[in-house]
Formats: C-alpha cells, sequence, structure tokens
C-alpha cells in the first residue's frame, strides 16, 4: 500500500519542530479521524496503510511516537513492534497500540513483543488525547537518555584516549634496557592498565660504581597520578637529589621526599622501593615506604624480598625511612616490581599474590634476565585469563655480571 | 428507519470535535471503502477462509466505530468474533446482518453528504 505523507508547517518563529506522530493503520476512515485529531494537538503527523510501508516511514522519519492497528495487511502490529525493538536504531521510538484487543493476555503479547501502551479503538476523544501525550513525554525522556548517554560514551572515549596519551608519555621517561652500568643489564616490563596508574620506574647513575632504582606507584587512578609521578621522577634525578638530600643513601632519601611531596588534598599518596646498588663495596642498600618492595633472586637460588612494614610518602612528615643493606654478588639479580604485578585476581577471585610471583621467578632460574620478564608477566596473565591488568604493572630487573 | 436510529451524527461529529470538513471526508472514504470491505469479507466467507473474514470485519470495524452506528458495529463484531474463533456456520447470517447494517449507514451518511456538512 502507498504511504502517504501530511505534515503542519513549520514555524516560521524559529521555535523547535513539531513532534512527529506516525499513524499506521489500513482503515482509511479511523486513520483520517486520528490523524485529524493529532494534527489539531500540534503533531507532525505521517501515514502508512500497512505494517510494511510504516516501518519503511519509521526508518525514515524517526516519529517519537508511533500509533499501530494490530491487524493488518503485510505485517501486523506486533510483528512491527519486534522488528523495531529488535533495530537499535528505532528503539528510541514509542509504540502505542490501537486495538479492540483488551483481554489481559492479549495486553501481555502485545507489551512482550515491543508495545509500550495500548489504546482502545472505542477510547474518547480525550483518552486519545491523554494518552498520546503521554507516549510523547515518554518518548522525549527516552530520547534525552540516549542523547546523554551518547554524550557520556563520548566523552569516555576522549578520556581514554587521554589516558592512553598519559601512558605513552610515562614510557617515554623509562630507562632504555640494557647495560646501565658497566658489569649491570637490566631489563623490563610495564603494562598500564585501562585507567592508568602511577607506576614509574628508573635508574640514577651516580657514580661508575654506584647506581640508584626506584620503582614508584602513585595512588589513585588516571592522568592526575601519572603526572604526579613525573613529578616525582624529577625531584628523583641525580643533580636534584644531590641538592636536596647531598646523599644516595635510600633511607635519607626518601626522608626528604616524605617532607616533598605531602597528602594530596584529596588524600593520594606515593609508595615506593628506592635501592643503591655499590658495585665496589658489593652492596645493595634499600629502604621502601609503603611498598611491596622488591624480590632479590640470588644466582643460588635463594630469594629474599626486600620489605620494610612503613608508612607510604606523605603521611607523617615526621617519619625517618630507614636504610637496611645486603651483601649483592656476581649473578644476583634484583627485581623492582608494583604491587600490580601480584595483586590481581583469577576469574574465581583468587588472587595471584607474592607466594606465586616469588615461585615464578624461581622456576624460570637462570634463563635470560629478559626472558625471565617476559615470561613472569606471561604466567601472570595466564593465571588471570586475559592480557589486560586491573592496575598498572611495572617489573624492572637487573643483574650483576659474573 | 431514521438517521439517528442508524447512527449517532452529534456523537460522530463530536469524536473529531466538530471538525466537520474531516467529518465529510470521512464519508466520502467509508462510501468508497465499506462496500469493498463487504466485498472482501464476502469473498473470504465463501472460500470458507475465517482469517480472511475477520480480517475484512475487523477492519471494517474501524470505520463503524467512528461513525457512532451500534447496530452495524454489533453486526460486525459478532462476525469477526464467530471468524476469529473459527466459526464460519452462521458466518452467512452474520454477514447478511451486517451487509444490511451496513447499507442503512451508507445511506444515511449520503443523506448527511448531500444535505451538506455547514453548521
Amino acid at each position: 500500500m502507498s504511504f502517504e505523507s501530511s505534515a503542519t508547517a513549520a514555524d516560521p518563529a524559529g521555535s523547535p519542530p513539531p513532534h512527529t506522530v506516525l499513524v499506521v493503520d489500513d482503515e482509511p476512515t479511523a486513520r483520517l479521524a486520528l490523524v485529524a485529531r493529532l494534527k489539531r494537538l500540534g503533531y507532525r503527523v505521517i501515514q502508512a496503510g500497512d505494517g510494511k510501508a510504516g516501518l519503511e516511514a519509521l526508518r525514515r522519519e524517526r516519529p517519537e511516537l508511533t500509533i499501530l492497528d494490530w491487524m493488518m495487511p503485510e505485517m501486523d502490529g506486533p510483528s512491527f513492534c519486534e522488528y523495531v525493538r529488535q533495530d537499535p536504531e528505532l528503539q528510541t521510538s514509542q509504540i502505542l497500540m490501537m486495538t479492540s484487543h483488551d483481554q489481559p493476555e492479549q495486553i501481555a503479547e502485545g507489551l512482550a513483543r515491543g508495545a509500550d501502551d495500548f489504546l482502545s479503538k472505542a477510547a474518547s476523544k480525550y483518552e486519545i488525547t491523554a494518552r498520546v501525550q503521554a507516549g510523547m513525554r515518554a518518548a522525549t525522556l527516552v530520547r534525552r537518555l540516549k542523547d546523554a548517554t551518547e554524550e557520556i560514551r563520548q566523552k569516555q572515549e576522549a578520556l581514554e584516549q587521554e589516558l592512553q596519551s598519559a601512558a605513552r608519555y610515562v614510557e617515554s621517561l623509562l630507562p632504555a634496557p640494557g647495560t646501565i652500568l658497566s658489569g649491570v643489564q637490566m631489563a623490563h616490563a610495564y603494562r598500564p592498565s585501562l585507567a592508568l596508574g602511577g607506576d614509574l620506574f628508573n635508574v640514577v647513575q651516580w657514580s661508575e660504581d654506584v647506581l640508584g632504582l626506584y620503582l614508584l606507584d602513585a595512588s589513585g587512578h588516571g592522568v592526575s597520578p601519572a603526572l604526579r609521578s613525573a613529578s616525582f621522577a624529577t625531584f628523583l634525578r641525580r643533580d636534584s637529589l644531590l641538592r636536596h638530600v647531598g646523599s644516595n643513601d635510600p633511607g635519607a632519601i626518601l626522608t626528604e621526599a616524605n617532607k616533598q611531596f605531602p597528602l594530596t588534598e584529596s588524600g593520594h599518596y606515593f609508595t615506593i622501593v628506592f635501592a643503591s646498588l655499590d658495585l665496589r663495596c658489593h652492596t645493595l642498600s634499600y629502604a621502601t615506604a609503603g611498598h611491596g618492595g622488591a624480590l632479590l633472586h640470588r644466582r643460588s637460588g635463594e630469594v629474599c624480598w626486600m620489605i620494610q612494614p612503613n608508612l607510604p610518602l606523605g603521611f607523617d612528615p615526621s617519619t625517618s625511612y630507614v636504610t637496611a643493606t645486603l651483601p649483592i654478588g656476581p649473578g644476583d639479580r634484583l627485581y623492582l616490581l608494583s604491587d600490580g604485578l601480584y595483586e590481581f585476581p583469577a576469574a574465581n577471585g583468587e588472587l595471584w599474590g607474592q607466594g606465586r610471583l616469588e615461585k615464578t621467578i624461581q622456576a624460570l632460574g637462570r634463563q635470560p634476565l629478559e626472558t625471565v620478564i617476559t615470561e613472569t608477566i606471561a604466567e601472570a596473565v595466564r593465571w588471570q585469563g586475559h592480557e589486560q591488568f586491573p592496575d598498572d604493572v611495572a617489573l624492572m630487573g637487573i643483574e650483576v655480571a659474573i | 428507519m431514521s438517521q439517528d436510529r442508524v447512527f449517532s451524527f452529534d456523537e460522530a461529529l463530536a469524536r473529531v470535535d466538530d471538525d466537520r470538513e474531516t467529518f465529510q471526508m470521512m464519508i466520502e472514504l467509508f462510501i468508497e471503502h465499506g462496500p469493498k470491505d463487504l466485498v472482501e469479507a464476502q469473498s473470504a466467507l465463501d472460500a470458507g477462509n475465517a482469517l480472511g473474514v475477520a480480517r475484512s470485519s475487523h477492519k471494517l470495524k474501524g470505520a463503524l466505530l467512528q461513525f457512532c452506528a451500534p447496530a452495524a458495529l454489533h453486526a460486525c463484531k459478532e462476525l469477526e468474533e464467530s471468524a476469529k474463533a473459527g466459526n464460519l456456520a452462521n458466518g452467512a447470517q452474520l454477514y447478511a446482518t451486517l451487509e444490511q447494517e451496513v447499507q442503512r449507514l451508507l445511506v444515511a451518511l449520503r443523506q448527511v453528504y448531500d444535505k451538506g456538512m455547514a453548521a
């Protein structure tokens, strides 16, 4: 059946265009009566004489409200509703089913197949007007909701692009792997989460024999912790440390950093592990602040966690952080790592944990440092069952030459 | 039979907010399409096609509702319900009643139309 269209004239004053109603009914007399009523109510009205033509009109005109007969040739009302509800582009259109089928089970069928409301063909003009206005209010709300959802989606996309950009910036600050000091090899992995945390690690070359190493984590997620970490990394540069601390002692460095980086107004803070490797004295000095620490894997196979129970930076300006010292020898390996490398769950909710991480590194044994780093991350991925970690994952390993 | 017993002019006109131009067009449409719907119902009935009878009478009912024509509407509902139930045993009789009432309505509507719709 051919499609007919009629519309009210556009308002020359520039007010919003009238809402549109599509009337789909194969009976022309009833359709004409309804169309005339809707026009008197100020709506723009389009018409179709069967379900198939109605669906075409709906796709083309996107009316806010469709008033639909139940029994029609080509495509009946309930089938029309099903088509509309399966099409994401048409879902916001409200459907008012006109019928003399006023039995509860038939109304239930209509609702189940996608109608939003019903209107008896014998309804008074007052009821018709009220139902149409109610349907139009619902359509307006649904469309506003859709618009708001789309706006949120676009903002989320922009935010994710910013986070990816920030992650690339953080990566640009990381040290190049390889020989970082004569006799010291370094390899690392950095896997920023979708939300981007504030993990950052680097090396500080004090002299030909002494090397500083750190891995820090700014609390929170997003661009802000990444920028705070970058700011902290500036403080941890050699010239800055010499100026502010005057020493390469890890405890002294963290004690000064604790003063320089108090809690933010929103309560954010840093955790950090800082180590100094002295090749001449064969010692490894370290201090931690609220950090899960580091792992020393000795050539003998022994594993030692370097953990000090103390506050993160910024909580108490009077806190002193103490340096601990361990002997280190040829073939020993030091791993600095973020808590994101062990505080993540498998599908059943069980955390991977420090124990499994330690066993993984032990099992990889004397394989090349880079392989140990790569395979440790791969094992973590296997545990959680997917590639994307919930938090930043950072792992930096160094090996003292034999 | 008087016009008022066939359909309620005042009630039908009130349904379209006393829009006489629209009402006149509705009469024109019904004069054109009503008989076609009757023919379709008759053909379906002759073919023993209950679904076809139900469809045609349903369509006709939509128009009859607009004219507030109780006798024609009642006859139409009877035929539609019977056909929907798949029962065409009394179909011929129900159809005959419907045809008679629709013809009366058409006559009454033509009289209104010919007299003109001026208030």
